[in-house]
């Protein structure tokens, strides 16, 4: 069962538009799997929506032009008919969500059980990936010097606070440390601000693994 | 094989809400919105125009912080509510949630593309605002789903092309049984089934195939 979600705050300004592609893209995979956060956004939609409702001071439109041009054009849209990604990873196949059906991925890059793809959302420092760990994998322990959000798309992972299912939105900052690993293999798509910061081992062996991932 | 016809066209909806139309205080916009949408009609459409685009301005200069940005939202949103007007559905919520969807929509496309200089239009990828399902299994519940929806749909037929289209989808008869039943040539049902099955896919959004 699904325990990890967006905070209220956060599916207000998915809701309102306000978020990034990567962070709308989370919260939307994670909406495929969580019905009751669906029900919020609803409903934060409506809300949100009162303000094209409401009775508000507003100049009188004068530009008639526009609404002749628009008019002009008679052709009907149509729902774009596509259907989401699949990707294979070391003879796994996944379904993307479906927010990730029109962006860019990158080709596979693989360092021991670890693979990671990036998303293209060309973000700046806000970096976003596909991450597969295959069964018995993990990642060594690790704090974030920004913040880290790991959203589970298939499989299962734990670490030293809870185990993880799909849809589990796993928000992370400089104030938790955690060892990731997974018994039957998961794959995540995870968004992070700055590269992770290993806190055992010798950092600089660990380097490549804290590239791959960020 | 009509009702297989209808059940492989892919529709794109969503479950109604409790919320209902009535919920908006300004119930011309849903009026204004169907004439649109059915009709074609020119002079709603000029109304709703009018209502909306001060206020989706007002939320362009909010978003964009800029007057020419703000005016592009306007006619990028108007623009799309002109085309996708087939697509609205009145028990999916009042009308204003969805061009709320809508402007929304247009402008993180807009605001993505200017920070990120990336132009694939993603925002009906993470918000598919024709098909928010609210249920728990899409899979097992789309056959309901759709035939909830062509229920609704059919509110949007003539009353002769309506009791036909019930008559052999819901009530199961026979195309000859019905014709007895209305007391009509079979030819005539079979004209009405035409135009409504039309009519039906017109509002499903889907081309004539």
């Amino acid at each position: 069962m699904i325990k990890h979600h967006p905070t209220p705050a956060l599916l207000l300004a998915f809701t309102q538009g306000q978020l990034g592609a990567s962070l709308s893209i989370a919260v939307s995979a994670h909406l495929e799997h969580c019905e009751c956060c669906r029900h919020q956004v609803l409903a934060l939609q409506e809300t949100s929506a009162q303000y094209l409702d409401d009775d508000i001071e507003v100049d009188e439109w004068e530009d008639d032009e526009m609404i002749s041009t628009i008019t002009d054009n008679d052709y009907e849209l149509h729902p774009k008919q596509s259907s989401p990604l699949r990707v294979n990873i070391r003879e796994h196949e996944y379904t993307l969500p479906k927010a990730l059906q029109s962006v860019g991925l990158s080709n596979w890059l693989k360092l021991g059980k670890l693979s990671r793809a990036r998303v293209d959302l060309n973000e700046g420092e806000v970096h976003t990936n596909l991450l597969h760990i295959e069964k018995g994998g993990a990642i060594p322990r690790h704090t974030h010097k920004g913040f880290e959000l790991t959203l589970i798309l298939a499989g299962e992972f734990k670490d030293e606070v809870d185990t993880y299912v799909p849809g589990d939105f796993i928000w992370l900052n400089d104030a938790n440390t955690h060892s990731p690993s997974t018994e039957t293999g998961c794959l995540c798509l995870t968004i992070a601000n700055n590269s992770m910061h290993f806190v055992q081992g010798i950092s600089q062996v660990l380097n490549p693994v804290g590239k791959l991932i960020y | 094989m009509l009702a297989n016809d209808l059940r492989s066209h892919h529709v794109n909806m969503v479950v109604p809400t409790s919320k209902q139309v009535s919920n908006t205080k300004h119930p011309e916009l849903c009026i204004w919105l169907q004439d649109v949408a059915i009709n074609r009609d020119k002079l709603a459409f000029s109304k709703l125009f009018k209502w909306f685009a001060p206020r989706i301005k007002q939320f362009g200069i909010k978003q964009f912080n800029n007057e020419a940005q703000a005016l592009e939202l306007v006619q990028e949103t108007m623009t799309n509510i002109w085309r996708k007007s087939h697509l609205y559905q009145k028990d999916k919520g009042a009308p204003t949630t969805w061009m709320y969807s809508i402007m929304r929509n247009m402008s993180f496309d807009m605001l993505r593309k200017l920070q990120t200089q990336r132009t694939e239009t993603i925002s009906d990828d993470i918000w598919p605002v024709d098909n928010i399902l609210v249920s728990e299994d899409i899979d097992n519940f789309e056959d309901h789903l759709q035939s909830r929806n062509i229920k609704a749909l059919l509110e949007h037929l003539p009353e002769k092309q309506k009791q036909v289209v019930s008559g052999l989808f819901y009530k199961q008869v026979t195309q000859e049984q019905l014709a007895q039943q209305l007391n009509v040539p079979i030819g005539t049902v079979k004209s009405r089934l035409r135009l409504a099955l039309n009519k039906l896919r017109q509002l499903m959004g889907e081309s004539d195939d």
